[in-house]
């Protein structure tokens, strides 16, 4: 249609680009997996695409790109019920794209400790200690108040520094649904 | 005298507001964890299938839209 338009378009594209890398992060720390990650990511991609006009333009596109994401992974949830993630290579698919750069045993330590934070700490804890949102932003998108951000963070950091203390001994940790899941998950 | 001291920082350093993640002490490693694991799902960039998408995206749109609606 008109030029301005295009050139809107254009805008939009490349700024949904540049937020990506990061709202994929996001979503691999939400479902634990790539595949599904990236199912989520399709679907947020179409979802923004598609409301695009209610995006307004020079606001902050990654916090209404995460929001979407979010909304769509609670809901998928609900709708599901949470799956028991299947049992073929829970972590193994995770880091299989560059697991010697990072010191792949370390990395599976800490995503199993993540793993166990109650999901509205384990998004606090990425929103606002991996993906770069201030505390008021990661409660824009969780929908609560700030100082619910803050105390659900504290309480994932200490949570983790437990956790991680007694890394080792975390494939038979205190929560019996996820020890079941974990074993389940490396049983094969 | 300086380990009571040390402590009583690190309870008020988690609970303190103004302190940013990463900077403290205690959750230093937790911090650095965090962002490496999730620099690692970052640093594997843009997958192809969502290039895809977004040009199809792209083209239906302008596909859709009468090139001279008025």
């Amino acid at each position: 249609m008109s030029k301005e338009d295009e050139i809107d378009d254009r805008g939009f594209k490349r700024d949904l680009l540049a937020s990506l890398p990061n709202l994929r992060a996001f979503a691999v720390s939400l479902t634990g997996r790539h595949d599904k990650a990236d199912d989520l990511v399709q679907d947020t991609i179409m979802k923004a695409w598609a409301n695009q006009t209610s995006f307004t333009a020079g606001t902050n596109m990654r916090a209404w790109l995460f929001t979407i994401l979010r909304n769509e992974f609670y809901s998928q949830m609900r709708k599901r019920g949470r799956e028991v993630q299947d049992s073929d290579g829970l972590f193994s698919e995770r880091f299989s794209v560059h697991p010697e750069q990072y010191g792949r045993l370390d990395l599976q330590d800490f995503r199993k400790a993540l793993d166990k934070l109650p999901d509205d700490q384990r998004e606090a804890i990425i929103l606002v200690g991996a993906a770069g949102f201030a505390y008021e932003e990661a409660a824009a998108i969780c929908g609560c108040a700030v100082g619910t951000i803050k105390s659900r963070v504290s309480r994932a950091r200490t949570r983790l520094q437990e956790l991680l203390g007694v890394s080792g001994e975390g494939d038979y940790g205190p929560d019996a649904g996820d020890a079941a899941i974990t074993s389940r998950a490396f049983g094969s | 005298m300086s380990d009571d001291n040390r402590k009583k920082e690190e309870m008020t350093e988690t609970q303190s507001h103004e302190v940013r993640p990463g900077a403290v002490p205690p959750n230093a490693s937790i911090s650095r964890k965090l962002r490496d694991f999730y620099d690692a799902v970052q640093e594997e960039g843009i997958p192809d299938r969502f290039l895809d998408l977004l040009e199809r995206l792209e083209q239906a749109e302008k596909n859709a839209k009468p090139v001279n609606a008025k």
